[in-house]
C-alpha cells in the first residue's frame, strides 16, 4: 500500500543524536578523570602525600574534569528545544526520572569539581592570571577530605548515570540493560586515565616513566578489559534474550554504525593500545607513543558513545 | 468512581482512510509537518490469494504505566485526574526524553510550541465540551469506540467484553489503554 | 520521499513556509492578502461537503477562527455524521494560500503561466468579447461548455442554452456514465443500492472503502460487520475492499463482463432464478437466454483467470441469499470498451434474482411526487424545477450526435472527450471556445498530449475554479470560484427510500475576491447580454420559488441541514409496505401479498424491464441483446495499466489541498514481486511506464497484491503546470498513458491499455 497516512519522520526511533553522544561522553570523561585522580592520590605513599605537592595526574584531573562537565552540560542545554528555559528543570523535579536525579547529581558535583580544581590547583593560579581566586581556594583548603570524598561518590554516579539515563528506556532492546551503566562508567575511567596521560604530559611537562603515570598506566589494561567483557556481555544479553533484542545484534554487521564500532571502537580505541604493548618498552615509553596511545583510547571511548547511542535507538522493541 | 478513558480500535472496521488523521489535525489545530495519529495500512502480507492488511493506529497509547511520565525530569508530563496522559507544555524544556522513551513513538516536538505533544483523546478541545474525539467523531466505519471503562455500562465495556482484543507492546509493561480488535485474518501482531 | 532527522524535519517545517513564499509569487492566489482571521457565519452550519463529487451532508464549526473542523451532518441518518478526510480537509483547501482569488488574465503564451490579475468587470468583458465574437462568426455551437456534474453546473449549463450552445458535457463519459446510461436503458432510470442490508454482496471493483461515498461506505461495513453479509469482490489489485472482502478474485482487467455474464448463465440454467418476478416485471428474457447460453462459466474461466467452481458456487450462495442480495454495479465505469454490456450483465444478475424493491437489493428513488401520491397526502414538499421561459433551442446539432449510438448519452452529460476530434480534427465542425467550471480534463481526460493540443488549438478558453488547474494554466481567463464553505446554494434532492432534501450553506465569510459559480455566470450572462434569461436577483429567492414560496418548508431544512421525510419504503418489501399503510390514513391500499408491488413501473418503453431492448437495438443495431465481445485491451508483451481511486485524494482536484498533499503527494506504481523480479525491477525503484501514447516515470510499489500482468497506480497525480506547487511534477500522470478511446453506446473513455515498464 502506499503511504497515505502522512510524513514519518517524526517516527524516527533515532531521537537522541551525536550532541547527546558528546555529552555523554563529556559526562564520562570528567567522572573517570576524577576518579582516577583522586583514587591515585589516595593509594600514593604517605611521603608523597606528606611532601605538599600536587601530583601532575591529579591537577591534570582537576582541570580536565570540571572542564568537560561544563562542556558536557552545555551540549546538553544547546540540544534542549527550549535552551532559554534550561532553568525550569532546575526547579521541576520529578525523582521518578533518572534525568533528574542526574540534574541533582550534577548540581553538586559540578560546583564541587570547580572546588576541588581550586585547591588542587592554588599553587598554579597565580601562572595563569587567577591569583584573585587564591583566597577562594585557601578557604577550601581545610575542607578538601570531605570535597574529595564528597566528589568521588558523585563521580561514581555522574559515570554511571550516563548509562542509567539511557538503559531507563526500556523500548530499546541494546540500551535497557543493567550492564550498560557499569560500561559507560568503566569506558568513563579508560577515558579519563587516557586524558589525564594527556594533560600531564603537555600541561605539566611530567616525565614519561613517573611513578604515579606508571600506576594509571598500570590500570589501562584491566580496564580495557572489564570493558570489553562488558561489552561482549551487552551482547550475550541481546542474543540470548532473542526477538527483537536478537535483532538488534544486526548493528554489528549492517549499516554504518557497524563500521563505527569495528575500526572506531574496536580496531582504535582497543586495537592500538593493545598493539602498542608489543612495542619495545623504550618506542611504547616515548612521550609521543603515548600521547598517540591515549588519543586513541578517547577516540575509541567516543565511538562507542556514539554507536550505543545511534545502534541502540536504532533498534525498537 | 475515577475515570478510565480507553479507546478500541476495530481493526476489522477501519479502512484506513485518514479521516481521524485530519480531523485530529482541524480540532487541535497540529502544525504541518507532524501529526498526533496516523493510520498506517501495512502490508498485504500473507499469500495470493489469501492476502490481508493490517491497520495500525499509531497515536499516544494512554499508557498506565506510561515510560513517558516516568523519564520526564520535570514532570511535565504527567497523569491527569482523568487518567490520561497530559503535557503541561510550561513546564517542558524538551530536552527529548520522553520521545526517545517511548516505545510507540508517538511523542513529537510541536514546532510551533518547541513542547513535546501527543494525542490526549481532545483532552483540552472536545472532552472539555463533553464531546468524542475527533477520531472517533469523523471515523467512516464506526471502527473507533471511546468511553470509560470504570463504567460498566459504557460501550467499549460491552465491546471488550464481547470480542477479542489486544494491546500493543504489552510486554514492556506499559499497560495501553488503547485496544484493538484483530482483523479476521492474519492472527495477533502485537 | 527525504529522510529528515529530527533537527531538519523542524527546518521542514520552515521549508513549508518557503513554499508560500513561493506561493505569493502566483498573482491572484491567496497568498497575496493579509492573513485576515476566519469570520464564521454561525456556531455550526449545516452544508454539504464538495472535496468530491458524493457531496455527504456536512455540520461545519469554526474553530478559534483559524480552522474550520467538519463533521458529518447526523440529521442524515445513513451518514452517521461522519466524514472522510478530503471532507474534514476543507478548510485547507479554504485558507491555502495558493488558492485563486482574483480573476486572472493570461498575459504570456498559453501554459507558460504568466498571470495578470485583472477586475471582475474586465473578466465579464473578455468573455463577452470572445464568445459574442465566436458567436457571431461562426454560431454558439462552436463553444464548447463542460462542467463536472451537479451542485451549479445547472446553472452554467443556463448560461450555454441561453448563449445558444447545444455542446454541454458533464464528467459522466469520463467516470460514472455507463452504469448510468445501461441502467436507463433496462429501467427507465437510474437505481439505488441497499448495501446495508444485503446479506451477500458481489463486488466488480466498486472500491467503496477508498473511493468512500459516506451512506454507502457505512452501508457496506454495517452489512459485513452486523448483517453477517458476505462480500465477494472481483479485481484485479488487492485493494482494501478486497482485503475486507471475504473472498478476493483476482480477475484479469476489463473481463469482469465475462464474470457478471456466467453468473447470469449459472442463474439460469441451474434455475436459480426468481421466474415470478421476471413473468411479471421483465420483456426481453428469452433473447437473454439464448443468449447467455453460451457464456458457461468453463467459458468464463478462460477469459477472466476466475475458477468455474467458484463462479459456479458464488451464484449458487448469490441465489441463496436472493433477495437480500444484490450485484454491485459499480461506479466509475472505464474500465473496458464493453462497459455497457458489463454493466448491463450486472443488471441482469441482479434482474435475474428478483431483487428490485427489495431490502438489501437494489430500488428507486422515492422522490416527493411518488411518495407523497403513495401516501395519500403531502408528507414531503415538492422541489419545483425551475425554468426561465422562452430560453432559445440550438439550431446546432450536438458534436457527438453524429453518431446515433450516442443517443442516451446526449442527454446524460454527453461524450465529452468528442471535443478533441471536433477540436483537432473539425468532427463533426470546429470547435472554437472552450468554457469550463469545476472540471479538469488535463487530469481526468484520456490522451494527455492530444486535451494539450485542443486547448492550445482554441480561440478562447476560460476555466472556473478554486485552483489553477493543470486545464486551468492553459485558459486565457481564470474565473475564482468561492470554496463551497463560502457558498449558499439551491436545495438539493437526496431523496431515498423516502424523500429527503439538503442544501449547501455558507459556512465563513468569502475570503477574496471570489464569487460563487452561480453568480458568475449569471454576470457572464449579462455581460453577453442575455440578461432577461436570468430573472432571479440572489440564492434565496431561487431556493424558495424551488419550494414553491413556502418559507417555513425552507427555513427548516436550512436550519437542518438535511431533512428525511416520511418512512423507509419499498415497494416489494411487505414489513415497510405495513407499517407505510399504518402510517398514513390516506396511502394506497396494499396488494393482497401485503406490498405495492402491483404499483411497481418502469420509464421504459415497455413500462417493464428491458432485459433485451428494441429501443437500443433502433439506434446501436446488434447491442439490443446483452452480448460478449472480446475488446483487446493490450498487446501481448505489454502489462495492464489499470487506476484507482485513493481515499485522501478526488481525481484530479485535490492533489494541491496542503493537508491532503502533505498525506500523500506521489503514486508509487503497484508491481508483483514476479514481474519485477523479471524486469530487474526492486522496491523503490524509478520506473518508466510506456504506453500507446505517452511515457510516464514513478516509483516501483512491489506487492503481491496485484496481478502479475498488471500494474496499478492512483489517479489524478503528476500535475505538469507549475502553478499547483505541492502537486506539480510528483508521481506519475495517469492521463498521459491513456489513448484516447471511446466505448459503443455508452461513450465512455477507456482507463485501461497496455504499457511496457522499464527500470530507468
Amino acid at each position: 500500500m502506499n503511504n497515505i497516512w502522512g510524513d514519518m519522520a517524526q517516527y524516527d526511533p533515532v531521537t537522541w543524536n551525536w550532541i547527546i553522544a558528546i555529552y555523554l561522553f563529556m559526562a564520562g570523561l570528567s567522572a573517570g578523570s576524577i576518579l582516577i585522580g583522586i583514587g591515585l592520590r589516595w593509594y600514593s605513599s604517605d611521603e608523597d602525600k606528606k611532601s605538599g605537592k600536587e601530583s601532575a595526574i591529579l591537577k591534570a584531573a582537576a582541570i580536565i574534569s570540571p572542564i568537560a562537565i561544563s562542556l558536557g552540560l552545555a551540549c546538553l542545554v544547546l540540544d534542549l528545544t527550549k535552551p532559554f528555559h534550561f532553568w525550569l528543570i532546575l526547579i521541576n523535579y520529578n525523582f521518578e526520572s533518572v534525568m533528574a536525579l542526574g540534574v541533582l547529581a550534577l548540581l553538586a558535583y559540578t560546583p564541587l569539581g570547580i572546588a576541588y580544581a581550586l585547591i588542587v590547583l592554588r599553587d598554579e593560579l597565580a601562572k595563569c592570571k587567577l591569583g584573585f581566586l587564591l583566597p577562594v581556594a585557601q578557604m577550601l583548603l581545610p575542607f578538601r577530605k570531605a570535597i574529595e570524598v564528597l566528589l568521588f561518590i558523585l563521580a561514581i554516579g555522574v559515570g554511571a548515570y550516563t548509562g542509567f539515563l539511557i538503559s531507563a528506556m526500556n523500548a530499546y532492546p541494546m540500551l535497557n540493560t543493567a550492564v550498560l551503566p557499569a560500561l559507560f562508567l568503566v569506558s568513563g575511567l579508560s577515558a579519563g586515565a587516557a586524558a589525564n596521560l594527556v594533560v600531564a604530559l603537555l600541561m605539566f611537562n611530567v616525565d614519561s616513566h613517573d611513578k604515579e603515570l606508571s600506576k594509571m598506566h598500570g590500570l589501562e589494561l584491566p580496564v580495557m578489559a572489564t570493558e570489553i567483557m562488558f561489552l561482549f556481555m551487552l551482547f550475550c544479553a541481546l542474543y540470548f534474550k532473542g526477538g527483537a533484542a536478537a535483532l538488534a545484534l544486526a548493528s554489528l554487521t549492517t549499516g554504518v554504525w557497524a563500521s563505527v564500532f569495528w575500526i572506531g571502537v574496536v580496531g582504535i580505541g582497543f586495537g592500538i593500545p593493545l598493539l602498542s604493548m608489543l612495542m619495545p618498552a623504550s618506542t611504547r615509553h616515548t612521550k609521543t607513543a603515548m600521547i598517540v596511545v591515549a588519543c586513541s583510547g578517547l577516540t575509541g571511548v567516543l565511538a562507542l558513545r556514539h554507536f550505543i547511542i545511534y545502534a541502540g535507538q536504532s533498534y525498537i522493541y | 468512581m475515577s475515570k478510565r478513558y480507553v479507546m478500541v480500535h476495530d481493526e476489522n472496521k477501519c479502512i484506513g482512510c485518514q479521516a481521524c488523521n485530519v480531523a485530529c489535525r482541524s480540532e487541535n489545530g497540529i502544525p504541518e509537518g507532524v501529526t498526533r495519529l496516523q493510520v498506517r495500512v501495512e502490508g498485504p502480507f500473507g499469500l495470493a490469494p489469501n492476502l490481508h492488511f493490517k491497520y495500525h493506529r499509531v497515536s499516544c497509547q494512554q499508557c498506565e504505566d506510561a515510560p513517558c511520565v516516568k523519564v520526564c525530569p520535570t514532570g511535565a508530563a504527567y497523569v491527569g485526574e482523568d487518567g490520561i496522559v497530559t503535557i503541561d507544555d510550561d513546564k517542558c524544556v524538551g530536552c527529548m526524553y520522553c520521545v526517545a522513551a517511548c516505545p510507540y513513538k508517538v511523542r513529537f516536538v510541536n514546532p510551533e510550541t518547541k513542547a513535546t505533544d501527543k494525542c490526549n483523546f481532545c483532552k483540552d478541545t472536545r472532552l472539555a465540551r463533553g464531546e468524542q474525539p475527533a477520531c472517533v467523531t469523523v471515523c467512516p466505519t464506526d471502527a473507533l469506540t471511546f468511553g470509560d471503562a470504570n463504567d460498566p455500562d459504557s460501550e467499549v465495556v460491552r465491546l471488550l467484553n464481547s470480542k477479542i482484543s489486544y494491546q500493543d507492546k504489552t510486554h514492556l509493561g506499559t499497560k495501553p489503554r488503547v485496544y484493538r480488535i484483530p482483523t479476521k485474518r492474519g492472527g495477533i501482531q502485537s | 520521499m527525504i529522510k529528515l532527522d529530527r533537527r531538519n524535519f523542524i527546518k521542514g517545517v520552515g521549508a513549508g513556509g518557503a513554499s508560500c513564499a513561493l506561493a505569493t509569487m502566483l498573482p491572484g492566489s491567496l497568498a497575496a492578502l493579509e492573513n485576515a482571521p476566519l469570520k464564521g457565519v454561525g456556531k455550526e452550519v449545516a452544508s454539504i461537503c464538495e472535496m468530491c463529487s458524493t457531496r455527504c451532508p456536512i455540520s461545519a464549526r469554526v474553530v478559534d477562527g483559524k480552522n474550520v473542523f467538519i463533521t458529518g451532518n447526523k440529521e442524515a441518518k445513513s451518514f452517521g455524521g461522519k466524514v472522510c478526510a478530503r471532507g474534514g480537509a476543507g478548510h485547507s483547501l479554504l485558507y491555502d494560500p495558493q488558492r485563486i482569488v482574483k480573476p486572472l488574465k493570461r498575459v504570456g503564451e498559453r501554459g507558460e503561466g504568466k498571470w495578470a490579475e485583472i477586475s471582475w468587470d474586465e473578466a465579464y468583458e473578455m468573455m463577452a468579447t470572445n464568445l459574442n465574437r465566436i458567436k457571431r462568426e461562426h454560431g454558439p455551437e462552436a463553444v464548447a461548455f463542460s462542467s463536472k456534474k451537479g451542485s451549479l453546473s445547472g446553472h452554467f449549463f443556463h448560461l450555454a442554452k441561453a448563449f445558444g450552445s447545444p455542446n454541454t458535457f458533464t464528467h459522466g463519459s469520463l467516470c460514472p456514465g455507463a452504469y448510468v446510461i445501461a441502467s436507463k436503458s433496462m429501467f427507465g432510470t437510474k437505481l439505488k443500492r441497499d448495501l446495508s442490508n444485503s446479506k451477500y454482496i458481489i463486488n466488480f471493483g466498486h472500491n467503496l472503502y477508498e473511493g468512500i461515498n459516506m451512506s454507502e461506505t457505512r452501508g457496506m461495513m454495517k452489512a459485513q460487520s452486523e448483517g453477517g453479509a458476505k462480500l465477494v469482490v472481483f479485481e484485479p489489485r488487492f485493494s482494501v475492499v478486497a482485503d475486507k472482502a471475504d473472498e478476493w478474485h483476482a480477475v484479469r482487467p476489463g473481463t469482469d463482463v465475462a464474470v457478471a455474464l456466467a453468473l447470469c448463465h449459472v442463474l439460469i440454467t441451474d434455475k436459480l432464478y426468481d421466474q415470478t418476478f421476471i413473468d411479471r416485471y421483465v420483456v426481453g428474457f428469452e433473447e437473454f437466454v439464448a443468449e447467455v447460453k453460451a457464456y458457461t462459466p468453463e467459458w468464463a474461466e478462460g477469459i477472466t483467470d476466475v475458477k468455474a467452481q467458484d463462479i459456479r458456487r458464488i451464484a449458487h450462495e448469490l441465489a441463496a441469499a436472493a433477495p437480500h442480495a444484490l450485484v454491485d454495479f459499480g461506479h466509475r465505469a472505464t474500465f473496458t470498451t464493453e462497459e455497457f454490456d458489463m454493466r448491463r450483465a450486472i443488471f441482469a444478475a441482479n434482474v435475474l434474482i428478483g431483487n428490485i424493491e427489495r431490502k438489501g437489493g437494489l430500488y428507486l428513488a422515492k422522490k416527493a411526487k411518488t411518495y407523497n401520491k403513495f401516501a395519500g397526502e403531502t408528507v414531503a414538499p415538492k422541489l419545483a424545477k425551475l425554468g426561465v421561459e422562452g430560453m432559445p433551442t440550438p439550431t446546432a446539432k450536438r458534436i457527438d450526435q453524429m453518431d446515433k449510438q450516442y443517443t442516451m448519452v446526449w442527454k446524460n452529460g454527453g461524450v465529452y472527450q468528442s471535443i478533441l476530434a471536433a477540436t483537432l480534427e473539425a468532427k463533426p465542425y470546429q470547435l472554437r471556445g472552450w468554457v469550463m467550471s469545476r472540471t479538469n480534463p488535463m487530469q481526468t481526460m484520456t490522451d494527455r498530449t492530444k486535451v494539450l493540443a485542443a486547448l492550445k488549438k482554441m480561440e478562447f478558453v476560460a476555466v472556473c475554479d478554486v485552483y489553477i488547474s493543470e486545464t486551468a494554466a492553459y485558459a486565457d481567463l481564470i474565473l475564482p470560484e468561492s470554496t463551497y464553505l463560502e457558498r449558499d446554494e439551491e436545495i438539493a434532492d437526496k431523496s431515498g427510500k423516502n424523500p429527503a432534501y439538503y442544501v449547501r450553506q455558507r459556512v465563513v465569510e468569502t475570503i477574496g475576491d471570489t464569487k460563487p459559480s452561480w453568480l458568475i455566470f449569471k454576470e457572464v450572462g449579462d455581460a453577453l447580454g442575455l440578461g432577461k434569461f436570468y430573472p432571479w436577483q440572489n440564492m434565496e429567492t431561487l431556493q424558495l420559488a424551488q419550494l414553491s414560496r413556502d418559507d417555513k418548508a425552507l427555513r427548516h431544512i436550512k436550519e437542518k441541514g438535511y431533512v428525511s421525510y416520511g418512512k423507509p419504503l419499498m415497494l416489494r418489501e411487505a414489513s415497510m409496505v405495513a407499517e407505510f399503510s399504518d402510517t398514513y390514513a390516506n396511502a394506497r391500499t396494499p396488494d393482497e401479498d401485503g406490498t405495492y408491488a402491483s404499483a411497481l413501473k418502469f420509464k421504459t418503453p415497455s413500462g417493464k424491464i428491458e432485459l433485451s431492448s428494441a429501443a437500443v437495438e433502433s439506434f446501436a443495431p446488434g447491442r439490443g441483446v446483452i452480448r460478449y465481445r472480446d475488446a483487446p485491451l493490450k498487446r501481448a508483451d505489454e502489462l495492464y495499466f489499470i487506476q484507482g481511486k485513493v481515499a485522501i485524494h478526488t481525481n484530479g482536484a485535490t492533489h494541491n489541498v496542503p493537508i491532503l498533499a502533505n498525506l500523500m503527494a506521489d503514486n508509487a506504481v503497484w508491481i508483483h514481486p514476479v514481474t519485477a523480479g523479471r524486469l530487474g525491477i526492486s522496491h523503490g525503484d524509478a520506473i518508466r511506464l510506456t504506453s500507446s501514447v505517452g511515457s510516464e516515470t514513478s516509483y516501483a510499489l512491489v506487492t503481491p497484491g496485484i496481478r502479475q500482468d498488471t500494474v496499478f497506480a492512483y489517479m489524478g497525480f503528476g500535475s505538469k503546470n507549475k502553478e499547483l506547487i505541492r502537486a506539480t511534477g510528483k508521481g506519475l500522470h495517469c492521463g498521459n498513458l491513456l489513448p484516447d478511446s471511446t466505448a459503443p453506446v455508452v461513450g465512455m473513455n477507456l482507463h485501461t491499455t497496455g504499457v511496457k515498464v522499464e527500470k530507468v
